[in-house]
């Protein structure tokens, strides 16, 4: 697959303001505002007053840790169905023997053209491979997670916990987050 | 099971209390950096790793000061340690906790 044919088609006035954003600074900043305007009041409604933030402290050296990727940036097996642009709280498994051109992205909250040419901006499997090698890192996990845009962050929840069940019941140490 | 979070706006970072977060000012779709960039790509794992081992307690979101396409990125020689750049970042986001 070329890098275009890897991102599901979007919005046409989205995919024109994220690729403004993207390419200009007066862009990048509006689109900060807006996610720091919208997602930032949502979340603050809705998270308001949760007790404690949940700890897990590293208890082994990264050179003898399971490390995994789950990515919110709308990556998936392009053999998978896409996400559902205007909102989808579901989540797709991505093996780790998924290489970068059998990975499509599925969002269009952002300009995807620089993470079609590297999927390692919003997914770095192939440096988290090279880690391994290295033995920097104790172990690639089997599999890793990818999500998609959500309107409603209440939305990710039970997702999210499967998500935490299956990581864990994988023996995953440590696991990176990374943004669309 | 440790989780460290990688954030493009700061205020979600915040508001989404997570155990640890690292924040940069890049452009959404790159929080790993430029295309082909492996170096820049490796240093924000570095720093990621590191927070993850060294964090001093829940909630501590770590502003990272690389400049977009400003900032020169040399291989990262020793993993099992912090860079200067993220031990001067996590001071100065302890000062302002």
């Amino acid at each position: 697959m070329t890098q275009d044919t890897r991102i599901t088609p979007g919005n046409r006035a989205r995919e024109a303001l994220a690729r403004w954003a993207d390419r200009s600074p007066l862009g990048q900043r509006v689109a900060y505002w807006i996610g720091r305007t919208a997602g930032g009041i949502q979340l603050r409604l809705k998270i308001k007053g949760r007790a404690d933030i949940p700890w897990t402290p590293m208890n082994k050296p990264l050179a003898e840790a399971t490390v995994a990727l789950v990515t919110t940036g709308g990556v998936h097996l392009c053999t998978d169905q896409p996400f559902n642009l205007s909102s989808d709280a579901s989540f797709r498994v991505i093996p780790r023997a998924a290489t970068s051109d059998a990975l499509c992205i599925s969002h269009d909250h952002y300009d995807r053209r620089d993470a079609a040419r590297d999927i390692n901006l919003v997914f770095p499997l192939e440096r988290l491979l090279e880690l391994e090698q290295e033995g920097v890192i104790g172990h690639v996990a089997d599999v890793h997670y990818g999500f998609g845009f959500v309107k409603d962050p209440l939305e990710l929840i039970a997702a999210g916990r499967k998500v935490g069940a299956q990581l864990a019941q994988a023996g995953v140490d440590l696991v990176v987050l990374i943004p669309g | 099971m440790t989780t460290v979070g990688l954030a493009l706006v700061r205020e979600l970072a915040v508001a989404v209390q997570a155990p640890r977060m690292l924040y940069l000012h890049w452009p959404f779709g790159h929080a790993l950096g430029e295309p082909g960039q492996r170096d820049q790509q490796r240093t924000i794992l570095h720093d990621a790793f590191a927070l993850a081992r060294i964090a001093p307690h829940p909630g501590l979101v770590v502003d990272l000061p690389y400049q977009w396409r400003r900032h020169a990125y040399a291989p990262v020689m020793d993993w099992a340690t912090e860079s200067e750049t993220l031990r001067e970042a996590m001071e100065r986001a302890e000062a302002i906790c």
